[in-house]
């Protein structure tokens, strides 16, 4: 543990699964899923429309999103869905870490995620089609994903600095690398990361399906079977609507009253492989968890839990799986969020994260689904039921396209 | 389309826009600024109402009016 400790003293998430921590870890434990066909407008190619959701993209989408009393219905005005659950899960951290009682001067704000807003955008334009003079004066503040950091900063009032942070799949665990170099730097003693919640559209999920980084062909007609990190049938992600927010203080600056546990990040690891291809690189996610153990002065035995990025597609799994391996990381208890909550995006490095700490206090491991046979049968999954386990060091990793690997070391001493 | 339907189709969106005023008596010589409207809540409110009437006004002209009758008055003049 470095002299000047960092540590995470608020969590909120919101996913497919349930809104708040309570709720997701309870249908994460019993791994409760909600994946199907997508419904939400503009989530349908318009020529498939009439055929009914049958032939629809897979995912697992929010049921119905409860905003705090708090934020005022005038705010929500000409807000995206991802703002306003942005602004419900920063609102059940804030109210963890008791940030009330915080400077608003010495509080910044990060929203992990670029270009997060496109089905919102498209149903826009899709409506304005031949009438496009009338497009709303307000598209020229809120196509920016600032917004979303502008909004949070007005309903919290953070005065410290609030922006936003591209990394691709990797943008949220990114947002939480970059808030704890601003803590470490002393540029301000508490900072939020969201893992802002990526609003495909038709468009995206198309492109992502001819890409063959989104599944499922194999399980087309079967969605509830589709999501299979690690699994010898994996064909691609699955997505999954999700968000989550982390707070993250040098432990010298707090000067409030919180309840006990820490959690502490220990390391954080960050490289590029140099090029812009959606392909993982073996070499890249390496280095990364390197620098993640290197800082946090942890070997592989040190760590007994691994979250991994696990996307689901073919080569991702893979080249994880052998980064692992390479790595040392083979007696690890290791399980996949995204087999319960699906692939969120610019949210999943927030939302493992939040669900790493949350296993960590409650030592306890939610199991995966779908993982029939896994890729690597020699590593310790958690498959068919939640275990009990002391976590005492864990490791989440994030990949992006670009070239993007994270890794995170998250310890509780 | 006649003054008094823009100047309906103005209240109604106004009302979509700022929520706190659903019960509010609407008159003529009401000033949309003085009504808790920002510069961001007019050009939005003028749009909207542009798109209904489907008229294609520069948003130039509407900036001399100084209350809803006005602006409904500007918009039945150039609507084309």
């Amino acid at each position: 543990m470095s002299f000047d400790p960092v540590c995470i003293t608020g969590v909120g998430i919101t996913t497919g699964n349930g809104q708040g921590k309570e709720a997701v870890m309870s249908a994460l434990y019993n791994a409760e899923h909600r994946f199907g066909y997508m419904q939400r407008p503009g989530r349908q190619l318009p020529s498939l429309q009439a055929q009914g959701p049958a032939e629809g993209f897979i995912g697992s989408e929010i049921q119905e999103l409860v905003m705090p009393a708090a934020i005022s219905s005038q705010l929500l005005r000409n807000t995206s869905f991802t703002a306003q659950v942005a602004l419900a899960t920063l609102s059940e951290a804030w109210d963890e870490a008791n940030l009330a009682e915080v400077d608003p001067s010495r509080i910044g704000l990060i929203i992990g995620g670029s270009n997060v807003q496109q089905r919102d955008q498209t149903l826009a334009k899709d409506r304005l089609v031949g009438k496009e003079r009338f497009v709303r004066p307000t598209h020229a503040m809120s196509f920016m994903d600032t917004d979303i950091a502008g909004l949070c900063s007005e309903a919290f009032g953070i005065k410290g600095f609030a922006y936003s942070l591209g990394g691709a799949s990797a943008s949220g665990q990114l947002a939480v690398i970059k808030a704890k170099q601003a803590v470490d730097s002393g540029l301000v003693d508490v900072c939020i990361a969201v893992g802002a919640l990526m609003d495909l559209s038709y468009w995206e999920c198309q492109s992502l399906r001819s890409l063959g980084a989104m599944g499922s062909t194999l399980f087309s007609d079967n969605p509830e079977l589709a999501c299979r990190p690690f699994d010898t049938r994996h064909d691609g992600f699955i997505y999954g609507e999700s968000c989550a927010a982390i707070v993250v203080e040098r432990v010298k600056s707090i000067s409030r009253q919180l309840p006990a546990p820490k959690i502490y990040i220990s390391g954080v690891g960050l490289c590029s492989d140099g090029n812009r291809q959606p392909h993982p690189s073996l070499e890249g996610e390496v280095t990364g968890i390197q620098q993640a153990m290197a800082q946090a002065q942890l070997t592989a035995s040190d760590i007994n839990y691994v979250n991994p990025h696990g996307s689901g597609s073919v080569i991702g799994d893979e080249v994880e799986v052998a980064a692992l391996n390479e790595c040392g990381l083979t007696d690890a208890h290791i399980n996949t969020t995204k087999s319960i909550v699906g692939h969120g995006l610019s949210a999943a490095g927030a939302v493992e994260i939040a669900v790493t700490v949350e296993q960590m206090k409650r030592n306890k491991l939610h199991p995966s689904r779908n993982l029939v046979a896994p890729i690597d049968g020699t590593l310790p999954w958690v498959v068919d039921s939640a275990a009990e386990v002391e976590i005492n060091n864990a490791m989440s990793l994030s990949l992006g396209f670009g070239g993007i690997n994270t890794a995170i070391c998250l310890s509780k001493t | 389309m006649e003054q008094q339907q823009i100047f309906e189709i103005i209240v109604n969106n106004t009302k979509e826009l700022l929520p706190e005023l659903e019960s509010h008596n609407f008159s003529q010589s009401d000033s949309l600024r003085d009504l808790g409207a920002n510069s961001v809540d007019r050009s939005e409110l003028i749009m909207m109402t542009l798109e209904e009437m489907d008229a294609n006004i520069p948003m130039a002209q509407m900036a001399k009016a100084n209350n809803i009758g006005e602006l409904a008055q500007i918009m039945f003049e150039q609507q084309a």
